[in-house]
C-alpha cells in the first residue's frame, strides 16, 4: 500500500488521516541534531508513537508484500529501518541538518542497514550483515557511511566503527519532499539505486548484488 | 483509512505534475516502532550507560483504537494476528533464551497471537520478512504459548510493546485496548 503514495501528498493525509499531530512527544525526540538527549522513564504503557515515525524500506521493493502474494520464492536482498522527520516549513540541508556534520539519516534510533547477501555499493564491496547508514551531507554532494555500531541512538557516531565511504553528488527536485524518504528506484532484479529525499535534495546510493 | 488515502492520493496526485515517476513510499497510517531489552538501549548505549548487553528486539507497526471495539471485532477471536498492523511483528534474540520452556536460538523471527478470552495464544514461526498473517504457516512455529490475559485500568490507544525485566529474565508486555498480556522469556 505505501507504494501508491507520493510524499509531496503527505500533508494531505497526514491532516486528513493522521492524529500523530495532536499527540504530545511521548518517546521521541526531535530530529533536530543539536537536541540534548533525553532520557526517557521506563516505557509507559501509555506510549505515544513517534512524532518522526519508524519505516522500513527492503529491496525488492515491498518485498514483504511480494512474499504474501507468493510474487517472490527468494530471500530478500536489503532492509533499511529508518525514521522519518518533517520538512515543517524548515530548511533542511544547511539548515536543520548541518553540512560537514554527520547526519543520522533521519530520526532517532541509527538507521539500520542490511544486506541479506553480499553486495556491491557505489562499486565497492561490502559483506552480508547489518550495518548503520549516516551520511555527511555537503551542497553538492553526500558522503555516506557504513558504520558497525548497531543499535544505537542516531545523534552520535562512533567513527572508529566507520568501514567503508562512498560519496555521491546531490541532485535537485522540483518540489519540496515533506517526508524524509528512503526507497528504491529499481533498475533490475539485483540492482537498485537506493534513493535519499527530503526538501529539495535527493541522492542516489547504487546498490547490486 | 488505508484505502481512503490510496483514493484521495490517487485522485490529487493526476493533478500534480512531479518531475519523477518513482512512486514514494506513504508515511503509515499505523506507524513502525521499535522496542528494546534494555528498553532505551540505543541512548544508553551511545551514553555509555548501557550496563548489559542488548538481547532482544521487538519490531512493529502501531494501530490505533481510534473508538473502535478491537478484542472480538476488529481482532477477532480465534484467529492468527499479526500483532500489529502491515508487516508481521518481528521479534529479534541477541542470544539464545527460553520461552514455554522451549529453547529458542538466537535470530529473527516473527509472532503471531491468537487473541482469544482469557487467554491468547502466542505464537514465534521462522517465517520472516512477510506482510500481515494472511500467508502464516504453522509448519513453520517454532513454539506456542498460552498466556493469560488482564484486563487494564485505562484504555491504550496505540497498541504498544515493550520488555521488562523479570525475576527469570525478562517480558515481553503487550498492551492495546484494555487487555495485557505479559510473554515471559527466560535468560
Amino acid at each position: 500500500m505505501k507504494k501508491f503514495l507520493f510524499a509531496t501528498l503527505i500533508p494531505v493525509i497526514f491532516f486528513s488521516c493522521r492524529e500523530a499531530d495532536k499527540k504530545p512527544a511521548g518517546t521521541d525526540t526531535p530530529a533536530k541534531a543539536e537536541t540534548p538527549i533525553k532520557v526517557l522513564p521506563p516505557v509507559s504503557n501509555y506510549t505515544n508513537p513517534d512524532r518522526s515515525p519508524m519505516d522500513m524500506v527492503y529491496f525488492p521493493t515491498d518485498y514483504p508484500l511480494l512474499k504474501m502474494a507468493n510474487k517472490t520464492s527468494v530471500p530478500p536482498l536489503m532492509r533499511i529501518i529508518y525514521s522519518r522527520p518533517q520538512k515543517q516549513g524548515r530548511p533542511i540541508f544547511g539548515g536543520l541538518v548541518k553540512y560537514d556534520t554527520p547526519w543520522r539519516l533521519g530520526a532517532n534510533e541509527a538507521t539500520e542497514i542490511e544486506f541479506f547477501s553480499a553486495a556491491t555499493v557505489a562499486g565497492k564491496t561490502v559483506k552480508a550483515g547489518r550495518y548503520i547508514l549516516y551520511c555527511i551531507p555537503q551542497e553538492t554532494k553526500w558522503t555516506f557511511v557504513l558504520n558497525s555500531n548497531l543499535y544505537s541512538w542516531g545523534l552520535e557516531q562512533n567513527r572508529l566503527k566507520d568501514l567503508v565511504q562512498f560519496e555521491v553528488p546531490v541532485e535537485k527536485t522540483n518540489l519540496a519532499i515533506e517526508y524524509f524518504t528512503i526507497a528504491c528506484e529499481k533498475n533490475s532484479q539485483k540492482s537498485t539505486a537506493l534513493i535519499f529525499l527530503w526538501d529539495d535534495v535527493k541522492t542516489k546510493l547504487p546498490v547490486s548484488f | 483509512m488505508r484505502k481512503t488515502s490510496i483514493l484521495v492520493c490517487f485522485i490529487i496526485s493526476f493533478s500534480f505534475s512531479f518531475s519523477q515517476s518513482a512512486k514514494l513510499p506513504e508515511v503509515d497510517k499505523s506507524p513502525m516502532d521499535v522496542s528494546y531489552y534494555p528498553n532505551n538501549y540505543p541512548i544508553l548505549k551511545i551514553q555509555n550507560k548501557a550496563t548489559e548487553p542488548v538481547v532482544a528486539r521487538i519490531l512493529y507497526s502501531r494501530p490505533q483504537k481510534q473508538g473502535r471495539k478491537i478484542f472480538g471485532e476488529l481482532v477477532e477471536y480465534g484467529k492468527v494476528w499479526r500483532l500489529g498492523a502491515n508487516e508481521a511483528t518481528e521479534l529479534e534474540f541477541y542470544k539464545d533464551v527460553k520461552i514455554g520452556g522451549k529453547k529458542v536460538p538466537k535470530g529473527r523471527y516473527t509472532l503471531y497471537a491468537i487473541v482469544n478470552e482469557p487467554v491468547w495464544t502466542m505464537i514465534l514461526n521462522t517465517d520472516t520478512d512477510i506482510w500481515g498473517a494472511f500467508k502464516y504457516d504453522s509448519k513453520k512455529d517454532v513454539l506456542r504459548t498460552d498466556v493469560v490475559v488482564q484486563k487494564t485500568d485505562e484504555v491504550v490507544e496505540s497498541m504498544s510493546m515493550f520488555f521488562e525485566k523479570s525475576t527469570t529474565g525478562i517480558s515481553l508486555i503487550i498492551e492495546w485496548e484494555q487487555a495485557k498480556v505479559i510473554l515471559p522469556i527466560t535468560l
